[in-house]
């Protein structure tokens, strides 16, 4: 069984991303940077209707326009779309303006249809259909354990609650999109993806290529947190304008397109109640839920995922649970896998839940999840975490805090599988001393490139700016879609691999007993005129899965303004060996601001009489910046012999439930949906003054 | 977008001419080539009024000070003797969009700054205020909408500025044709509060030229309060100026910011405070006189108690100078 080494200088250090210069210079092209030969634009005309019959579309007049090269409908023939932003037809021409002059004289016929885009609505059976031969609320999924109704009346203490969660987009900076050539000989696209490979396979299924005519090059991206799998529908348009046009097309959406139609993170509707026993000890659970993952899965969901479903009772075990689950449609985009699916949305109420608990009980919420949490290393991880951040000393009674500017503090824990496999890579070893390493994988931003330059440079004694890295080029050996965390824990082992028998190599090939380090180019200038290429592959017992974490909150909220202030974050992450201290660190760092997002300001708006997305900009769709951001505080814990595991999800999870706790901590009254605005605190403090009303008529002093 | 012509004024009255017809003026141009990129304007001429001699010049005098209509709102934000005299004045251009913005919009631009509803910046949305027959907001999400309007559009006055120049009792100056016009704040976005498709009160003719803002020995403050901690509209703001003598206030103004289609103020609440004692309680009550006639739609209930504790907060500021 191949082990990582005893003492690692590199591997665990913190290193710099090796291609921070080229991407803060520019000298890193994205795909949305490159320009073939003779390239032109591409747009898309989309779906002013959130339900039509679609009967006619006359590329004609678009075609005259001057600089439009060639024009196509998105499908052929009579059609209905089923929301607003859905592709039509697509132009391509020399410049940005000749498209979008050409999208304006494109003639579309069409007879609206009713529709429905709040889930509310669209469960009532009143409601116009998304899809006509099926209601647009699914029969609920039903998973039971125990005697759930027996068990509420064994319990000391039983909560209600109930919480939502809105849809959410993922938002990457670089929006989706693709430069594609496709020509007699083949096609090759540049394309913004987590998933070289799906694409290449996207690309040939939706055209009719074999895979050895695509080549699929994604050198640097732009992020896509689980929605750029495929192709999408905006990759096979750009395909068919070059095909037409004899030219390179690119097609990137832009930021409106963005928040239409190419993914997001289902919304929903969490009835809960939970109950335990008079020693603390959760019995019974039950939860009743329903969200939206757009026209859901009647319609195309370009890379898979994103069900309205979630688990439930999350991260804890209770010997009675009842969960009722459905999805509802609605005329809206659809969902696609976004950062750990299902996990944050299922956390929040759960999380919610526990701390009406413990407030009932009159415990201390991180006593409550130590006795309860199955998991030994989250347990350690609340302990830990518990110090750091001082919350004995933080954590006081809800609503306590005096004044009218109120701290709270508030935690919650998180789990992810993550694991890998079925990663291959080659080595190429120069007479010069340069080495290359090869691998078909891609760099979603997470510093792939840097971590396996500092694998490939701790096994041979080198430094990781001596690696040269290829990387996101369906030429190069296979890897996976960079999704569910296993890019890390499915590109290590191979690196590993690849290294260890390429130094073998060199020193049988060279008889040089020791070839690294301060050896290393003696050792290659002894091979000749020809380099050494060696393979190598996945091996197990370098990495694994599962990963837990915690994290702590502590809010500031003006109780008169409703304004929602994150002071500090503590995360305790378990991530087995970390290759990378600095770009693992980094990658916390994201899923905390990201899920500070989910928690105070992010929210896809559907208007019911329009049907549009009223929020398709940054102007309205609410992302957090740096003025938002608190302190943070980042535990790794460095378990290495658990090998490499995947962090990527699960730092995101928990971040929006400990603010919501921490805010119903500092507030005595909880805002029961996401995002926490100051119109939701406001709207939460007056429904209290209601139900109490002899606080409110209190004096002032 | 749509072509157009571009011509650089050299005179007021010249700009005015070459306006004339389809036309509008180019300042920061923040607003406008939003706006044009989204097919909400389509101008036949862009007329540049940036080399407009003089209108770039931030003058302070000893009894009013005058900012030209290309002063940036970051010149605002910078200026250190604007900052003593007019702390209301800077903490409101500090506030608007982000320093990028801030760079180029001008303080022409922001006064006369169009509707930020979400209805009407809405490419695919045909409401009330763009001509059509239905303010969308009214039936659906306004939890960013108006408690005061005297019309059925319910989209607010965003400007940071205007909120305040209304409490300093700022006079604004404005071509029109041969003619030069002096307008109050409130007669600057009267026709907003009976007109459901008007912005402000200006012609599309008319060029802000400058503000005159008096000096008056008064104090002054802005708040807001926004969902994010920057670079985001406000929700609610308000702005007050005052006298304050031995604890009591003279010549109050507070005006409200992004509850009405026009700056809001009442003249209950301002007579009210003439002559108080600077403390909480008449602050509450002044609150409860300005917030008296608020009509709340169904998301924007929330808007009165952040109007009342921004008042309360902008009044007892005034305290500490």
């Amino acid at each position: 069984m191949p082990s990582w080494p005893e003492k690692r200088t590199l591997i665990g250090s913190r290193v710099k991303r090796i291609d921070g210069p080229a991407k803060v210079t520019g000298a890193a092209k994205y795909p949305s940077d490159v320009q073939p030969e003779g390239w032109l634009y591409g747009m898309i005309l989309r779906s002013k209707w959130p339900k039509a019959r679609v009967t006619k579309i006359d590329l004609e007049k678009a075609l005259k326009v001057p600089g439009i090269k060639a024009a196509v409908t998105a499908r052929d023939g009579e059609r209905t779309v089923r929301y607003y932003g859905e592709e039509l037809a697509a132009v391509a021409g020399t410049t940005k303006q000749a498209c979008l002059d050409a999208l304006r004289v494109i003639e579309v016929e069409a007879k609206p249809l009713p529709f429905v885009v709040r889930e509310e609505d669209a469960k009532e059976e009143s409601s116009p259909r998304v899809w006509d031969d099926t209601p647009n609320l699914s029969k609920p999924g039903l998973n039971e354990k125990g005697d759930v109704d027996k068990a509420f009346g064994e319990c000391a203490t039983v909560v209600e609650g109930f919480y939502t969660t809105p849809v959410q987009l993922h938002h990457p900076l670089e929006t989706h999109g693709n430069t594609v050539s496709w020509t007699d000989e083949g096609l090759t696209a540049w394309s913004s993806t987590q998933g070289i490979s799906s694409v290449r396979d996207g690309f040939a299924g939706n055209l009719k290529l074999q895979h050895s005519q695509v080549r699929v090059i994604s050198e640097y991206m732009g992020g896509g947190f689980g929605s750029k799998f495929g192709q999408g529908v905006e990759g096979s348009l750009a395909a068919r304008l070059s095909h037409d046009a004899k030219a390179p097309v690119r097609i990137m959406l832009t930021r409106f397109d963005e928040a239409l139609a190419v993914g997001n993170r289902p919304s929903s509707f969490q009835k809960i109640k939970l109950g335990a026993t008079a020693d603390g000890k959760l019995h019974a659970f039950e939860l009743e839920s329903y969200g939206t993952a757009g026209i859901g899965a009647g319609g195309s969901s370009e890379g898979g995922g994103g069900g309205a479903g979630f688990p439930a009772p999350y991260i804890y075990r209770v010997p009675n649970t009842r969960v009722r689950q459905s999805s509802v449609n609605v005329n809206a985009g659809s969902a696609r896998a976004f950062r750990a699916p299902g996990h944050p949305t299922s956390s929040y109420g759960m999380e919610s839940i526990m701390d009406e608990l413990a407030v009932k009980m009159g415990v201390d919420p991180v006593e409550l999840r130590l006795k309860n949490d199955p998991s030994e290393v989250r347990r350690k991880e609340y302990q830990l975490g518990a110090e750091r951040f001082g919350w004995k000393e933080k954590y006081k009674k809800p609503g306590s805090s005096p004044g009218p500017i109120k701290t709270g503090v508030g935690c919650a824990g998180a789990t992810w599988g993550g694991g890998g496999g079925g990663t291959q890579a080659e080595a190429q070893i120069n007479p010069d001393g340069s080495i290359e390493i090869r691998c078909g994988t891609q760099d979603l931003g997470t510093g792939c490139r840097t971590l396996i330059a500092v694998i490939a440079a701790e096994l041979l004694g080198l430094q990781p700016e001596q690696i040269t890295v290829r990387i996101g080029d369906t030429q190069f050996p296979p890897s996976g879609g960079s999704g569910g965390s296993t890019t890390t824990a499915s590109v290590s082992p191979a690196i590993y691999d690849v290294c260890t028998k390429a130094l073998q190599e060199l020193q049988t090939q060279t008889g040089i007993a020791d070839a690294r380090g301060a050896n290393w180019t003696a050792a290659c200038k002894k091979l000749g005129v020809n380099p050494l290429t060696v393979s190598g592959r996945w091996q197990q017992g370098l990495s694994s899965s599962g990963a837990g974490g915690v994290q702590f909150a502590e809010v500031e909220v003006d109780t008169e303004t409703g304004f929602v202030k994150v002071k500090k974050i503590t995360c305790i992450q378990d991530g087995g060996l970390i290759v990378n201290k600095l770009t693992a660190e980094s990658q916390v760092n994201g899923g905390i601001i990201m899920g500070i997002g989910y928690a105070l300001y992010e929210e896809r708006i559907m208007d019911r009489l329009s049907g549009v997305v009223l929020n398709p900009n940054f102007e309205t769709y609410k992302l957090p910046a740096l003025a938002d951001m608190p302190e943070f505080d980042v535990v790794l814990l460095d378990m290495p012999e658990r090998g490499v595991i995947g962090i990527g999800e699960p730092v995101t999870i928990p971040t929006a439930s400990a603010v919501a706790n921490a805010v119903a901590n500092a507030l005595g009254v909880r805002v029961s949906s996401l995002p926490i605005t100051p119109q939701r605190v406001l709207d939460a403090l007056g429904k209290k003054a209601e139900s109490v009303p002899a606080a409110a008529a209190k004096p002032q002093a | 977008m749509k072509p157009f012509q571009y011509v650089t004024a050299t005179s007021p009255a010249g700009a005015c001419e070459l306006v004339a017809g389809n036309g509008r003026f180019l300042g920061g141009g923040i607003d406008l080539l939003g706006q044009m990129k989204e097919y909400l304007a389509d101008p036949k001429i862009l007329v540049n009024v940036k080399a407009l001699p003089g209108l770039d010049k931030l003058e302070p005098g000893e009894k009013s000070w005058t900012i030209g209509t290309n002063v940036t709102v970051a010149q605002l934000e910078d200026h250190d003797e604007l900052k003593k005299t007019f702390p209301g004045l800077q903490h409101a251009a500090a506030e608007v969009g982000s320093r990028q913005i801030r760079n180029v919009a001008t303080v022409g631009g922001n006064l006369a700054q169009h509707s930020r509803c979400w209805y009407y910046r809405h490419r695919d949305v045909l409401c009330l205020k763009k001509g059509g027959d239905t303010c969308y907001a009214r039936h659906g999400d306004n939890k960013y909408h108006s408690l005061f309007t005297g019309n059925t559009c319910i989209s607010p006055v965003v400007s940071n500025l205007a909120v305040t120049l209304g409490a300093l009792e700022a006079t604004v100056i404005v071509q029109r044709g041969e003619k030069t016009l002096r307008l109050s704040i409130p007669e600057f976005y009267a026709k907003a509060w009976d007109n459901p498709t008007a912005h402000h009160s200006l012609d599309a003719g008319d060029l802000i030229l400058k503000v005159e803002v008096p000096v008056q020995q008064r104090r002054s403050a802005y708040l807001q309060v926004s969902e994010k901690s920057m670079f985001d509209w406000a929700l609610v703001s308000c702005a007050a100026a005052a006298k304050v003598k031995g604890g009591k206030l003279s010549q109050v103004r507070v005006v409200l910011g992004a509850v009405g289609n026009v700056p809001y103020q009442d003249e209950a609440a301002n007579k009210f405070l003439e002559g108080k004692e600077l403390d909480e309680a008449n602050a509450n009550k002044a609150a409860d006189l300005l917030l008296e006639k608020a009509h709340a739609h169904s998301e924007n209930g929330y808007k009165i108690p952040l109007a009342k504790t921004l008042i309360r907060r902008a009044l007892l500021q005034l305290a500490v100078g």
